[in-house]
Formats: structure tokens, sequence, C-alpha cells
């Protein structure tokens, strides 16, 4: 018993600054791909090259869309016109102005449980899910617990397209939860179903059947932008967008 | 009226009751029965109050017999089991007179005969108790055993009711024996066959005697009080009893035995050595603890309550035994406080077990069965009778304000003022049996809120229970005057110990409330007449005098006094701590009401893991919940398991039957060793019959020599 | 003689013991360049040489492959030897209208489930099968309506409309008192979606009955008419913490119907991406194990490591989970010196962390107590069941895809299989290090010797079918893929080390009690998503 308790001790803190402090440690996020200036056609071809179509060509370039984008490399890899992609992980967005509640911040804003329903997620979310309590990234020290009822939930995250078997049982998770409570959708598939899309088994996103308040985008999204989307619910930090447009980038 | 007068109207009223069954009309019949028998059990209750209130027994000679004096005697102590009698019966009697319709929708009548033996057994258990001498005693005993028989058979002609009835019978014969036989050696020493007579004697039996004359009758009335380990025939007899009947063997015929070792150890022939003593102490802790875990893994609701009876009737005899053990060392208050314990204790169980029994009557009246396993979710279809199933629950598990923390608390701390005895060998005795009576506590408390759960609670886990109706009225009427008898018994000790003291100082000969029950009330600072001014203001300032103008009594206080380092052993007011428990309970009911005057409270169906439907079999059943102490117990219990798999092509299991079979562990550890001991010893006999006749004959020869020496050669 | 040589002479003695038992009935060719014998046999006698082939002759059970073909259905059934010698696929054609065939659930118990999938999905009947039904497609969805046949499009909406039955599955224990505890499908903090029922009487789950598929995404009909190119993205992300191994089977398969060659610098990167991805899976289920007995040091150390391994794999391969690494012909990206470099000294590093964990855990005793002698799966059970993976080689089998049927650069690294005899818990840990050990050896010796060359060839499309089998973290996965003349998936299949592994898991769970089931469950470090695809 002892040993443990030395090794937990010099092992030291590992856990990451954020939110306090960005954390730009290499390989925390896989980054994603931002509106990038180029010609037309080469527009053209990107757009039908991406296999979740997340590209809209303009004139100029293209603009991308974070609901469908799977993170497949193939933009940056597989094109002779490459396009440029962010290192960062704050992915979290409001779906609707009421997504962010006064009350659950100043209420539970450091003290919030989370129950986590697995929609027909891959092992990938499920896995990022896990590492939220990792000592790199210890949801604890953020307030984020996670608990095995829903009825002492205040958030529900849930991961994958929604499979036909758990409609079911996510809406009778969701209704076991008392007022008040958020919905956090992680991942593309929760979002518009990824790349199983809309099928007679899977329903193409958890909005199908659960009203939404964050969704995280990512294939999977990595532990900080899971955070970033659980510390938007409670308005600790300040929100991202499902998209990215030429005119609002200030790049080459 | 005096006392006389009101038992011989409790006798004649009784005699009605008995012509009253020949009535045909049933709901006149109920109405006037009921009536007769209310009225019975009050007279009977006027006539022990007074009994007890002028201190003076009935005395009346019936008839003479040759040279023995038949003759009642109803002495205060017999009061008090007089009055737990009528109490009992008058809150069953309702639901014996009643007809219940079953669940088929068949009316099942109270069958006649059925209540005029139900009216003599009432009527015998009396005339045990007040008989007067050695010859009314027995009779009026066999009847009370054959009239047990009879009743129990009366209803169901099945295997295991006979097979039940019979054993009762055949071992209640084997125990009346030893005690009559007791009896008569007693009655042989003093030269009486009256008790009275055999009380007033100045020498009584010598020791060898005395030690016979214990062991005999604690045998052998400790086979009518379910004492271990000669109460193999309890639990059948309890559960295939008719369901009205089955308070009344708990609540009024087990304190039968306890009334006659009582009588015999301490009135007519008062022990004066430890020894027997120890024999009870230890006898009632074994009892206790095997009797509360085996009612803790009973699936039947009716065998886990009369293996319950089986523990509580070993803590009364475990107090029993303390208080001989006190009574012989010289420490007489503590013997009296020992055995107000003793009698406290039996008193609440007749009303606890009663009210009990009433329900699982009640139960078994609306379902048609009182299988844990298939009942559940009753508190929704008969709220009154899951409330005071409650409070009977409540009270069995020694849960304040309620009577059984009275009384299990007083007998455990008369077991701890083993401290002040001199003998390490007798102390340590003491300790092992508190040790047990606790565990067993423990356990009884474990075992009732599981009952209480598996039936009432949750959902219900058959047809039966799912479609139940409410409860039979007569038994709720019946319930509720027992539960609010709890109740009051619970909150009131210190109007119960000056009462039971009546019964025991003409015994022990001492004044126990004095000793338990401070004249609070009625004390000052300034006249604080037997305790020491400190003292007395130190509780008054605590509270103790609260309440002391509208009540009468010494107090509501129960406390003992120790010496001058020790000024207080123990001390506890169940009243006072009703009245907070309810100043609480308001307290938090306002505050949480003010605090969530906001909100909206949702309800909903309860999370099962997103189940489509949470069906009863897949939530807890009796089984489960008892599996942790049939898990813990398994070397009492040795259980024999056979699981059989039948499977289907390789590896398809298309059933899994596993079967378990239980041997008590008294069968295992005696009954069945002394059988085959006797069994043994009889097969060696056997070789003497040889089946012809020239043995026979040398046998007669042998046995004509044998006299021929001893007669003539004087041997 | 070559490898090859000696094989075919095998092979030869093989048809003629065929020949000699079942002569007319059974036609058989030789594939030599898969290797495999293709067995054309009638339904009447499949159950006879299914037995000949897994009593008599020791092959093992790979898959059940179902194909709606113009003249009716073809079923392929997959064995390989367990040896290492080759495949044989026994396949049955059924003509249109008829769709019973007996089932050898019986003879070979891992092909339980692929019938059940298969009545389910495609309505074919296994004759003699005790327990068809409701497998894939829960109680909601009408008798009658197979969503793997052609006349079924995906896009349409899933058809609704039954009451739900009483209780799936119904309870077989006869005991007094016997209650099913339903555990699922929603239940503890991240564990998958997955429904099971327990028969007990008390503490002890005498009967466990798991249910799954509350995660099927239809991938294996969403995957017909893409483009093997958008297929592959399907591969990997149906299972992500798998995804590298099953793209690569996935790829393999493809590469197999265009015979391309891929480069030797392309195979080795590919087995060094599959060993890392393999010890991040070993690390995260080490770390599953100890935190399901509540040793959280020993968890956050294990996750320490994971954490670690998958910073890395981002910073060389551009994801955390290594998705997009693949492709068919080769590797999508290429590593530098300075990568390599990088790669080996880091998991040298992680190696010597993950040495003193092993060495603590060693040490806890109370930590053994939960994990020894519970959750045992015997060697007789392992190899009745077909189990795969670090599971079976902790029962005491020694099949390991590397070695017997090696692919990529395996054939020129001498892999050591790490086997334990005990098939308990603490077997199955000791295996997890040592394969994570071996893992990291590999992993260094690939970065030490990689040649020079290109990392990816072209493939082009071609109609055909093709299998590609690897040993993926959990354990062997095929993936049987067939293309049209358009280059378009025609029919996907994947069996998945977890969809086998699963079968096996009541076996360790039954007789133990309630508190025990986390662990087993943790021990096991099954996927449901690999399961329900």
């Amino acid at each position: 018993m002892l040993h443990w308790l030395g090794k937990g001790l010099t092992t030291g803190i590992k856990s990451s600054a954020y939110p306090a402090s960005p954390d730009k440690n290499p390989g925390v996020t896989p980054g994603r791909p931002v509106a990038t200036r180029m010609g037309p056609d080469m527009s053209q071809f990107v757009a039908d090259r991406c296999p979740g179509h997340c590209f809209t060509p303009r004139a100029n370039g293209v603009d991308v869309d974070y609901r469908t984008c799977i993170l497949c490399n193939r933009c940056r890899r597989d094109t002779p016109a490459v396009v440029h992609w962010e290192e960062g992980y704050e992915w979290g967005v409001q779906m609707s102005a009421q997504s962010v509640h006064e009350r659950l911040n100043s209420a539970f804003g450091r003290s919030l449980h989370i129950r986590f329903v697995d929609a027909g997620a891959c092992g990938a979310c499920m896995s990022e899910a896990r590492l939220l309590n990792n000592p790199y990234y210890n949801m604890h020290r953020l307030g984020f617990f996670t608990t095995a009822t829903p009825r002492q939930a205040d958030i529900l995250l849930v991961a994958g397209p929604l499979s036909d078997a758990m409609r079911e049982p996510l809406r009778q998770t969701y209704d076991a939860m008392p007022e008040p409570k958020r919905v956090v959708a992680m991942g593309v598939c929760a979002i518009s179903g990824g790349i199983f899309g809309k099928s007679f088994a899977s329903a193409g996103g958890i909005a199908e059947c659960i009203p939404v308040d964050v969704v995280v985008s990512g294939c999977p999204p990595p532990p900080l932008a899971i955070l970033h989307g659980l510390l938007l619910v409670v308005n600790r930090v300040p929100p991202s967008s499902l998209a990215s447009a030429l005119d609002a980038e200030s790049g080459p | 009226m005096n006392a006389g007068n009101f038992f011989n109207l409790f006798l004649s009223l009784g005699v009605l009751g008995l012509a009253a069954c020949i009535v045909r009309k049933d709901r006149l019949r109920t109405i006037v029965i009921t009536v007769l028998a209310l009225l019975q059990s009050l007279a009977l209750v006027a006539c022990g109050i007074l009994i007890q209130i002028h201190q003076t027994p009935i005395h009346v000679e019936l008839w003479r017999l040759g040279p023995v004096n038949l003759s009642l005697y109803l002495t205060p102590l017999g009061s008090l089991f007089a009055v737990i009698t009528a109490v009992v019966f008058a809150s069953c009697y309702s639901f014996a007179a009643a007809s219940h319709e079953t669940k088929a929708g068949t009316e099942r009548r109270a069958n006649r005969t059925f209540l005029a033996l139900f009216q003599l057994f009432y009527i015998a258990i009396i005339l045990v108790i007040a008989a007067g001498d050695v010859l009314t005693f027995a009779f009026w005993w066999e009847v009370v055993s054959g009239l047990i028989y009879g009743l129990v058979l009366f209803e169901q002609a099945n295997v295991r009711s006979v097979r039940a009835a019979y054993s009762a019978l055949a071992m209640s014969e084997v125990g009346s024996l030893a005690g009559i036989v007791g009896l008569l050696i007693l009655a042989a020493c003093s030269g009486h066959t009256a008790f009275a007579a055999i009380a007033a004697t100045k020498t009584g039996p010598g020791e060898t005697a005395r030690w016979l004359i214990f062991l005999l009758t604690f045998y052998g009335f400790g086979v009518k009080a379910g004492l271990v380990p000669v109460n193999q025939w309890l639990p059948d007899t309890h559960t295939v009893a008719p369901r009205s009947l089955s308070p009344v063997l708990s609540g009024a015929t087990l304190n039968l035995g306890i009334y006659a070792i009582f009588l015999v150890n301490m009135k007519l022939a008062p022990v004066t050595e430890v020894g027997p003593g120890i024999v009870a102490l230890i006898i009632g802790g074994l009892g206790a603890i095997i009797g509360i875990v085996y009612a803790a893994t009973q699936t039947d609701l009716k065998r886990a309550l009369a293996h319950s009876s089986i523990e509580n009737m070993g803590i009364v005899t475990a107090g029993i035994g303390a208080g001989f053990i006190f009574w012989q060392t010289g420490h007489t208050v503590l013997a009296g406080m020992a055995f107000v314990a003793a009698l406290y204790h039996m008193t609440n169980h007749s009303f606890y077990k009663a009210l009990l029994f009433l329900g699982a009557g009640g139960i078994e009246a609306s379902t048609g069965t009182h299988d844990l396993n298939k009942l559940g979710g009753l508190s929704r279809r008969m709220p009154a009778m899951a409330f005071l199933f409650l409070v009977g629950t409540l009270s069995i598990s020694a849960v304040p304000p309620f009577n059984g923390f009275v009384s299990e608390w007083l007998t455990l701390q008369s077991v701890l003022r083993s401290v002040e005895l001199s003998s390490r060998s007798v102390r340590l005795c003491f300790v092992l049996t508190g040790a047990l009576l606790a565990l067993a506590a423990g356990l009884a408390l474990t075992c009732f809120l599981m009952i209480y759960a598996s039936g009432f609670l949750g959902m219900a886990h058959s047809d039966a229970a799912q479609e139940a109706r409410g409860a039979p009225r007569s038994a709720v009427w019946g319930m509720g005057a027992l539960a609010i008898l709890c109740l009051l018994l619970g909150i009131g000790p210190t109007y119960v110990i000056p009462s039971l003291d009546r019964v025991v100082s003409p015994i022990t000969h001492t004044q126990t409330a004095e000793a338990l029950v401070p004249n609070f009330f009625h004390v000052t600072r300034e006249s604080p007449g037997h305790l020491n001014p400190g003292f007395v203001s130190d509780f008054h300032d605590l509270g103790a005098q609260v309440g002391h103008r509208f009540l009468p009594g010494r107090g509501l206080v129960v406390l003992h006094q120790g010496g001058k380092s020790n000024p207080v052993v123990f001390a506890m007011s169940t009243a006072y701590t009703l009245v907070v428990l309810i100043l609480l309970v308001i307290f938090a009911y306002v505050i949480f009401h003010g605090l969530t005057r906001a909100r909206e409270a949702k309800r909903s169906n309860a999370w099962a893991g997103g189940l489509p439907r949470l069906l009863p079999q897949m939530t807890y059943n009796f089984t489960g919940l008892s599996a942790p102490v049939r898990v813990i117990f398994e070397t009492v219990f040795k259980p024999l398991r056979e699981r059989t798999i039948e499977t289907v092509g390789g590896h398809f299991r298309t059933s899994i039957r596993v079967e378990e079979r239980q041997e008590h562990i008294l069968d295992r550890v005696l009954t069945r060793p002394i059988l085959a001991g006797l069994l043994w010893v009889a097969n060696h006999f056997r070789k003497m019959h040889r089946g012809q006749v020239n043995v026979y004959a040398a046998y007669v020869l042998l046995s004509l020599l044998v006299v021929l020496l001893i007669g003539v050669g004087g041997f | 003689m070559g490898k090859a040589q000696l094989q075919r002479t095998d092979w030869h003695s093989i048809a003629a013991a065929l020949a000699e038992r079942f002569s007319a009935e059974a036609r058989m060719e030789l594939d030599y360049g898969r290797e495999t014998w293709i067995v054309e046999c009638p339904p009447g006698r499949l159950r006879d040489i299914a037995q000949w082939l897994r009593n008599d002759l020791g092959y093992s059970f790979g898959s059940l492959v179902v194909e709606q073909v113009a003249a009716g259905w073809e079923v392929t059934y997959l064995f390989p030897e367990s040896t290492g010698k080759g495949w044989i696929y026994l396949v049955v054609r059924l003509k249109e209208g008829d769709d019973t065939l007996p089932s050898i659930s019986d003879l070979v118990y891992a092909a339980d489930w692929p019938e059940r999938e298969a009545e389910d999905l495609f309505g074919l009947h296994f004759s003699g099968h005790p327990k068809l039904g409701e497998f894939v497609l829960h109680e909601h969805w009408p008798e009658g309506v197979n969503p793997m046949r052609r006349e079924f499009a995906a896009s349409q909406e899933a058809p609704r409309g039954r009451s739900p039955l009483p209780l799936y599955p119904s309870p077989i224990l006869e005991a007094p008192g016997a209650m099913a505890l339903p555990i699922g499908p929603v239940f503890s903090d991240f564990a998958e979606s997955a429904q099971y029922i327990l028969e007990t009487t008390g503490e002890e789950m005498i009967r466990v009955v798991p249910r799954f598929f509350y995660k099927y995404r239809a991938v294996e009909k969403i995957a017909e008419g893409k483009r093997a190119e958008d297929v592959l993205l399907l591969a990997e992300r149906f299972s992500g913490s798998s995804a590298f191994a099953h793209g690569l089977a996935f790829c393999q398969a493809i590469e197999a119907i265009s015979k391309a060659r891929v480069p030797r610098r392309a195979a080795q990167l590919r087995c060094l991406f599959a060993e890392l991805e393999r010890l991040r899976h070993h690390s995260s289920h080490i770390a599953a194990i100890c935190g399901s007995t509540g040793l959280d040091v020993a968890q956050a150390q294990a996750a320490i490591i994971e954490e670690e391994l998958l910073r890395l794999s981002c910073v060389v391969a551009g994801h955390r989970y290594l998705f997009g690494v693949m492709c068919p012909g080769g590797v999508s990206l290429d590593l530098n010196r300075h990568a390599l470099e990088e790669i080996s000294n880091r998991v040298a590093n992680l190696g010597e962390r993950l040495l003193a964990l092993h060495d603590g855990l060693r040490y806890s005793s109370s930590f053994l107590d939960r994990i020894e002698e519970v959750g045992v799966v015997s060697t007789e059970n392992a190899r009745a069941f077909s189990l795969v993976g670090p599971l079976a080689r902790a029962s005491g089998l020694s099949e390991d895809f590397r070695v017997l049927f090696p692919y990529a650069g395996y054939e020129r690294l001498k892999v050591q299989v790490a086997t334990e005899e005990e098939g308990d818990g603490y077997a199955r840990l000791r295996v997890l290090f040592r394969e994570a050990t071996e893992s990291i050896r590999l992993i260094r010796e690939l970065a030490a010797s990689l040649v020079d060359g290109e990392v990816r060839a072209p493939v082009e499309p071609k109609p055909g079918v093709g299998l590609g089998t690897v040993e993926a973290p959990i354990g062997a996965a095929l993936h049987w893929v067939r293309l049209n003349e358009e280059g378009r998936v025609v029919r996907y299949r994947v069996e998945s080390p977890s969809f086998r592994n699963w079968l096996g898991f009541r076996i360790a769970l039954e007789g133990f009690g309630f508190q025990d089931f986390p662990i087993i469950l943790a021990t096991f470090g099954l996927s449901n998503a690999e399961c329900d695809r």
C-alpha cells in the first residue's frame, strides 16, 4: 500500500493547465481544417474529394463545415492544394440561446454531475471520454463528476450516431434527469451521424431524439475539446463555431 | 365487585360463548361471539388488575378427590399471564369469528365446531394459569395440549399438517410427563399438593431433589415454551395452524411454559444454586441466536415468525436465568430487575407477535399465500394493514419508541449488571450470553426489515399479490388495538415497570420500581426523598419533571442509580424521545416545505437502466435479500445443493435446476445422533429376540434364578 | 522444398482424404495464390464435412459469409488451419426461394452467433439451432423484414410496430426465489451499451445471458455500393480503438483482389503502426483492469502511459487513434529518421515504466486477490469456443495470426507469442504485459531496420473477392470484401475478435458473485462497438 502511495506522490502533478492557460503540449489535439484561400478549380476539387462533404467551394477558397468533418486527413495529404489546419481544441458550440443556463452556472458551476450515454459510439469516442479523468485532464479539478444514475445528473454527455436500439434507452435516460439539465453531444456522429449517416440502423445524430444544447465536433474530439464543451455549458469559456468561413478568417 | 366476581363473570361469559356457537346465521353469530369475547376479556382484565392492586390472590376450593384437594389459585403472577392472554384473545377473536372470503370467491365459513373449541381453548389456558394444585394443573395442561392438536388439524387434513400436529402432540406429551413428574417430586418433598401450601412450607426439597425438579420442569415445560433444543415442533405447528389460531399459539401458549418454569423455580422451590440459572441463561442465548438465524432465511412468512418466537422466548429465558443467578448470589434488586425485564419482554412479545401473525393471516386471506417470494407491493393494496404491520416490525426489531426496545434494552442492561458478581466463570457465561443476545438483536432488525420490504414494498411478485384485495377488517381492528398497546407499552415503561413489580416483588421481596423508576414527578430539590438533592436538581434541569402536572405516576424516566463513582448506571426515557422525535419531524417538514416551495416535483417511472419494461422477477425478492445471511451462516445451515443442467446442441442450456435441502442444526447435532444412538442400542437388544422358544424359556428360567437369588440369598 | 511447395503436398493429401470420404458430393479446387481450398458442398453434407475439418483435421472456425447472388444464396464457411497451413472455404449454394441450411453450431460452437446473425439479417433459417431470433434486431423489429437483403434499402427508416416480448431472454433457472437481475443497457460510468441478465438466487451469478447489438450501425449494409476508399473510412471507424488493425485488414483484402504488391517500407511501417496501436490498446486495457479493482494509483500510472502513446501517435501520424494513416497500397504518410528515433526512445521509456508497474502489481496482494482464480476460462472451453487473442492465449492456446498467417511485414519478424495456462484474470493481465513488452521490442526493431523506398503503391480497382486477416489488439479479425467491375463494394463482411470472444464471456462469469462482474468484464477487455458493427 505504501508502494502505491509513494508512486503516486513521486509521479507529481500532470494535470493540464486548461482552462486557466492554453495547453500547448504536442499531441493533445489532432487539429482540424480551417477555411483556406485557393483558386476556384482547386476549391471544387477539394470539395469533391472530401468524403464528408465538409467543404463549401467559394470563388476564392473553401469554407469548412465542422458538423461532418471526420478528420480523415485526406484534404491535407491527398490533394495537391493543401488545406490549412489549426491546432486548437476549443470546439464546443452552443446550439441555442437557452443552452447556457444562468442558474446552472451560478448554482452548479463548480459541481456538475455527468451521465454519459453510449448511443453507438466507436471505441475512439469512448476512449476519449474515459480519458477525461486521466491524470492529464483530471476533470474533477474543474468540478465535473460522473454519476451512474441520471437522477443525480445535471449534464447528459452522449456519443454515437444513435443506433436504433439505443433510442428508447437514451430517451428514458433524458426523461429520468431532473431539471435543470443540459445535453452535450460529443463527436461528429452525435451531431450528424458521421460516416454512418442516416440509415435504418442509425438515426443520424442524437438531435432526432432529445434536444441538444452543446455540440463538440471532432472524430473523436480530444479530451480538451470535450472539457471545452462541458465548460461552455456553465458559461466558463467562450463558445466556438460550427463552421469556418473565409471572411471570418484573417489567414493567407 | 371483587376479583373473584370478575373471574366468575369470565367463566360464565365463556360458557355463554360456547353456547352461542350453535347460532346458525353467520353475521349474527359473528357479532354475538365477538361481543361476548370482548366482554369476557374485559372481565378477565378487570379481575387481573384487581388482584394486582390488592395483592390478594383468588383462592377457590373445588372438589375433593380422595386425598387431593382440587383448587383454583390465581396469584398476582398468574394474573399477569391472564391479562396478556385476555388481550391476545380479544384482538384475535373477531378475526376467528368472522367469515373470510377466499380468493376463489368461495365463502369459507368459520366452522362452528372450531369456534367452540377455540372458546374451550381460551378457558383451558386461563384454568392452567389459575390452577391451584398439581392435579388441576396437570389436567388442564393436558387439555391445552390436546386442544392444540385438534385445532391445528382443523381445517387442513394434508400430510404436512398432520405430521406437524402429531409431532407437537408427541413432544408436548413427553414434556408434560417430565414436568408433571417434577411437580410430583416437589409435592412429595413438601407433603402437599396445593401450590399455596407448597409455597408456604419452610423447608423445601433437598439439593438433589431441587436439581431434579429444576431439570424436569425446565425441560418439560420448556417444550411448551419453545426452548432450544426441544422446539422442533414449533415452526411446523405455527406454520400449518389456521390463520386465526397462530396469533394465539404464539401470543398465549408459549407463555404457559414460562409461567410454569417461573412458578416452580421461584415461587414453589426457589433456586439455591447458580447452576439452574446458568442453564437457563445459556439455553436462552442459544435459543435467541438459532431462532433468529433461521428466521432470517425462511421464505414462508409464518415460519419466519415462528422461528422469531423461538428467539424471543430465548431472550425471556435468558432474562429469567439472569434473575435466578442474581437471586441466588444475594443481589435481590438486580434479580427483580432481571425478572421485570423478562416478563416485560414476554408481554411485549405476546402483543407484537400476535399483531404480526394477525397480519400474516390477513395477508393470507387476501392473497391466498404467505410465501414471501410471491408477495410484494401490498402497501398500495392494503395501506392500513401495511402501516400496522410496520408498527409490529418496528416493535419486534426493538426500535424506539415502541415496546420491543424497552424490554430488550432492559434485558441487556440486566445482563451487563453481571459486573457486580464475584465469580469469574459466572461472569463469563453472562458475557457469552450477552454477546449472543446482542447479535440476535441485530439480526432481528435485518430479518424483519427484509420481511417487511419483500412483503409490502416493491413490485408484486405474483398475480395473487397483484390482485390482492384489501385486508379483512376484522384483522385490521385487532391489529390496530395491539399496535396502540405496543406504542403505549413503549412510551410508558414507567407505568409498566411498577405494575410488573407488583407481580415480582412478592417473590423477590424487594421493590424494583424504586430502583428503576425514580419519583421525579413528586420530589423536589427541597424534599428529595430517597435520592440525593444534587442528583434531583441535575435531572430536573434536564427536564425530568416535564409533564408532572397532568400525568399520574412517578415520572417518565427509567434510571438505575449506582454508587459514588458512577451515579447513573443507565437511564432512558422513551416518552421524551417520542416527543423530541415528533418535534424533529415537524421541524424538518417545515424547513423542507419552506425551502422547496418554489420547486415542482416531477414524477416518472423508476430508473431501470434503460429497460423497456421492468418486470417483478427482475427485482429483489426475499431469497435475494436474505442471501448474505445464508452465506455468512453457512456453517449453521450446511445446505446440500444439487444442480442439474440440461443442455442441447453442445452448449445451449435449456434448464438449470437448483435444489437445496437443509436439515435444522438441532436435528443434525442433537436429534439425529440421539436417535441413531437409541437405534443402535435397540438393535443390540434385538439380538435377545431370536424367535426360538427354547431361548425364551431359558430367559424365563434365568430371571427366576435371579429372583430366587435376590429374594432368598438376600442380596 | 519451399514452404509453398511443402504446403501443396499437404494440400494434396487433404484433397485425397476429402475425395475418399465425400467423393462425388464435394467438389474441391485449390486457389494457389490465396493458399486456400475451396470446397463446394451440398447442404446435406455440410455438417459431416464441418465435423471432419474440426475434429479430425484440427481446423478452427473463421467466419460465415452470406451473399445474396442472382441464383439464390452463396454461403461460405471459412476454416483456418490452427497451425497456419492455410484456409478451407466450404461453399454452400442455395437456390432462389430455398433458405434453409443445417446448423453446425453444436459441432462448431463458434458458428452459433454468426448463424443467429445471418438469420436475423438475411432471413436464412438454420435448422437445428435452438436459439434463433432477436439477436441483432431487437424486439421492436417486425418478423420477416431482413435488412441485409438486397431488396431492403439502407436509407429507409427502421420499421416499428411490434409490442415488446415479456422477457427476453427467457429465464431458465428453476429454484425457489430465482431472480433475473438486469444490468444495462445504460449502466456504470463509461461502460459501453450492452445488457446482461443475471439469473441468480442471491449472491451468485448462476446463469448470465449477455445481449448485444445495441450499437448496431449496419456497417456491412451501408458499405454496399461505396467505393473502396470510402469503405476504408467505415472499416477504420466502426471500432476506433483498433482502427489501424481493421483498416489494415480491409486494405489487405483490397490488395488481395487486385493482387497489388505493397512496397517493403510500407509493409514495415504498417507493422510499426500496428504494434504502436497494440501497445496503446493494451495500456488502456491494463488501466481498466486496475481501475475495476479500485487500485486507482495503478490505473493512473497505466493511463499516463496510454495518454503519452496517444500523443505520440498524434505527433507522428496526425491523429491520436491513427485514423487516416492506412490506405490501399501502403500507408498515407512517411516517417523520417527523427520521427523514428523519437518513437524508439519514447516507447523504450514507456517500456521501463510498464515493467515497473507490473512489478508493483505483482506484489499487491489485495489486487491479486480480486483477479486471481476469478473469471476462469479453461483451455478446453477456449478451444471449444474458438476464442482468439490475448484472452485465448491466457487460457493456453497459442494462436496468433502474426505467426500463423503472417501479413504486412511480419514474415521477417520473429514474434514471440505470450501464452499463460491458468485462464484467470491474472493470467490475462500477465499476457497483456508480455505482449506490450513484445510490441515495444518489435517497434524498436522496425524503427532501426526500416528500408528505404516508397510508402505507397497504386491499387487498381478490380472485381473479385479477397480476405484480409490481421491480429488486432483484441484478437484475430477477418475482413471479406467483394468488389464489382466499377470497384465498388458488393459485399463486406467483418468477423471481429470481440464478436467471437463475447461468446465465451458467460463461461467466465458463471459461478462467481455479483462483485466480480465488473472485474471479469474489465479483464476481458472486449469492445461492444467492434462486436456490434
